[in-house]
């Protein structure tokens, strides 16, 4: 395999399934009952909860209040599509920059110096006032309504023009910079920034004294996860052709972390992709079969906690650990620390 | 002089608002000195006191014959005195039973109890929607802390009055409970080291259920008396958890006189401004929260402690 300078892999396995499952997937979504439009969601979510868990898993830092920037994100891109210049890209630059504006600005100027119980309620009360502001701007976002009308414009690449109206053609757009932030993120968390971010989560105290600036890595790590929100926010305002501030809600905060413990943020970083996968789809499943799916997912997602809080990968390794028995040779043991 | 008239009103109204605020936060703050973790269920025990004080005073059960006749021929008041004590009551069994479930998480990531307290609140606030569905219930109220007064040139509810005076004595009576009585003691020196009060031989899980069981006792009957102000409906208890967050944050967690005076800012704040600006009141209490950490990182009484490990 490709490999970089430390010796981390660019391009790995796992990383090849899921592209060859992403791009594939509208060839066969429709051969196994799914639909486009689920698959451009799973990869809206996938977007929000990798770059959730850089902030979450890597650094160990619980936002509360993410919603916020996948908020900002679509209200700015939506702004930019209805006024200024309605371009695909200059949209999405226009949303990762607000988005990041606002995470690195605002929220985590406050944040960064704050540790545990301190950092997880400031984010939750953060979030609130972007969700309320969301609320009560009306003239500016169209208050509890939404921004609506946000149509989705013909993409112009020279070569040729892409059609966004049909869901097969959106899809591939978010996939194609889906697997560019999925590299992006891989290098990060394999970088000498990356280990600082674990060395944060291990023991911050520590971290400060082993010479790291903490806050500052804080900040940048808080800017980063807020910017990939705001990108898959602007997706999301794209996709749905509105924007509404129910996705800031401090519920539809929870989710995103709940997508990410599921599937095990902790313990890999394929943890949220796997989270959104299960999420998306037993929300589908369950919304389908009962109206009060939130009941059973609220329950399931308890029973996780109390059984397996690792999520799915965390299950997926203690089976694996179990085929291949006596495990830890030094060379995993290390694996397993740096995730 | 008239300008204080107008306001005297919206003072009341804050401080009314503002008692029960500390209420719901004392119990927040009780739970997570304790058991070091966020309570995101805290408000559907909110919700939830509320819900059940409604059936119990007025459980339909009239024409069934036998104990529901007679049960239904007691006043009002006295049906309600009934819910306000067992109502709470009831919270605290199922706070009981979530504590078992979160003992698991107890020594493993902090989050872990946060995210199923997360999942807890999902599970009762859609429990609530299938039972009592998701339109607006009213409290019912006894006639004798209902209407309004006239004192001077001031018209003002009574029930306003009732709401201050009941939230004052509740804090009155946490704070005699824990600071003069022996289970009291225990409670702090648990919340200061656990391990400590675990090595001189206290039952150690029986008093973290127990407090969890506080906690949502004390937000059921913070419930029970806001609900007749707010109204009652399956989302009120969000309503009621986002101003308990920003009032331990402000007060500086695990302090009890920070939970009580973040409580009263928090509700006048909220009270005076909803006088000039209804619809932004809200905004003033996120306001409120900013201009303090800015000046104050830890809230108005925080210490540092193990909680930002």
């Amino acid at each position: 395999m490709l490999t970089s300078q430390n010796g981390a892999a660019i391009v790995t396995q796992p990383m090849l399934v899921f592209f060859l499952l992403l791009f594939t997937y509208p060839l066969w979504a429709d051969a196994v009952g799914l639909y486009n439009y689920l698959g451009v969601e799973i990869a809206i979510f996938v977007l929000y909860a990798l770059g959730y868990n850089l902030l979450f898993g890597y650094a160990g830092l619980p936002s509360f209040g993410h919603g916020a920037f996948l908020g900002v994100g679509a209200y700015s891109y939506g702004l930019w599509q209805l006024g200024a210049y309605p371009h695909v890209f200059a949209g999405l630059l226009v949303a990762v920059l607000s988005a990041a504006a606002a995470a690195a600005g605002v929220v985590a100027l406050f944040l960064s110096h704050r540790r545990g119980i301190y950092f997880a309620l400031m984010t939750i009360a953060f979030g609130q006032i972007f969700w309320f502001l969301a609320i009560r701007l009306r003239w500016l976002t169209g208050g509890e309504d939404g921004m609506l009308n946000i149509l989705r414009p013909k993409l112009d690449l020279g070569i040729a023009t892409l059609n966004l109206s049909s869901n097969a053609v959106l899809h591939y757009l978010i996939a194609v910079i889906l697997a560019a932030v999925i590299l992006i993120l891989w290098r990060i968390v394999h970088s000498p920034f990356g280990t600082a971010l674990q060395a944060i989560r291990m023991n911050e105290m520590r971290a400060r004294f082993a010479g790291y600036r903490v806050w500052l890595i804080k900040w940048t790590v808080f800017t980063l996860s807020g910017a990939i929100a705001g990108l898959a926010g602007a997706f999301l305002a794209m996709t749905q052709e509105s924007a509404y501030p129910d996705v800031m809600s401090l519920h539809a905060s929870g989710f995103v972390v709940m997508m990410t413990l599921i599937g095990g943020g902790f313990v890999s970083f394929w943890g949220p992709v796997v989270g959104a996968i299960v999420f998306i789809l037993a929300r589908d499943v369950l919304g389908a079969a009962t109206e009060t799916w939130l009941l059973w997912y609220g329950l399931l997602f308890m029973a996780v906690m109390v059984v397996e809080p690792e999520g799915v990968v965390g299950v997926w390794r203690r089976i694996e650990a179990r085929i291949k028995r006596p495990a830890s040779t030094p060379e995993q043991a290390k694996r397993e620390v740096v995730l | 002089m008239d300008f204080l008239q107008n306001l005297l009103p919206h003072l009341l109204n804050g401080l009314a608002l503002g008692l029960l605020f500390a209420l719901i936060a004392l119990g927040f703050t009780l739970i997570v000195s304790v058991m070091e973790v966020i309570n995101l269920a805290h408000g559907s025990f909110f919700a939830l006191g509320a819900y059940v004080a409604m059936v119990i005073i007025n459980p339909g059960l009239a024409g069934g014959g036998g104990l529901g006749d007679a049960y239904m021929t007691l006043p009002l008041g006295a049906r309600y005195v009934i819910a306000l004590v067992l109502a709470p009551l009831l919270i605290a069994v199922i706070g009981f039973g979530l504590e078992l479930l979160l003992r698991r998480t107890y020594g493993k990531k902090k989050e872990y109890g946060l995210l199923l307290t997360f999942g807890a609140a999902l599970v009762l606030e859609e429990t609530i929607r299938l039972i009592w569905g998701p339109a607006e219930q009213i409290m019912p109220t006894p006639p004798a802390i209902s209407g309004a007064f006239i004192a001077g040139d001031m018209i003002y509810s009574i029930y306003r009055v009732y709401a201050m005076l009941a939230g004052a004595f509740a804090i009155f009576m946490v704070w005699l409970f824990l600071e003069k009585t022996p289970y009291g003691a225990i409670i702090k020196a648990g919340a200061h080291d656990s391990e400590m009060v675990r090595a001189l031989g206290i039952n150690l899980p029986r008093l973290q259920m127990l407090v969890f069981g506080l906690g949502a006792a004390l937000a059921a009957l913070a419930g029970i008396i806001l609900t007749p102000i707010w109204g009652l409906r399956p989302h009120v208890g969000v309503d009621a958890t986002i101003p308990a967050f920003l009032i331990i944050v402000l007060g500086g967690i695990g302090s009890f006189r920070g939970a009580v005076l973040g409580g009263i800012l928090v509700g006048l704040a909220v009270g005076l401004t909803g006088a000039y600006a209804s619809d932004w009141s809200l905004l003033s209490m996120y306001l409120l929260l900013i201009a303090v950490l800015t000046f104050r990182g830890r809230g108005l009484f925080g210490k540092k402690t193990a909680l930002e490990a």
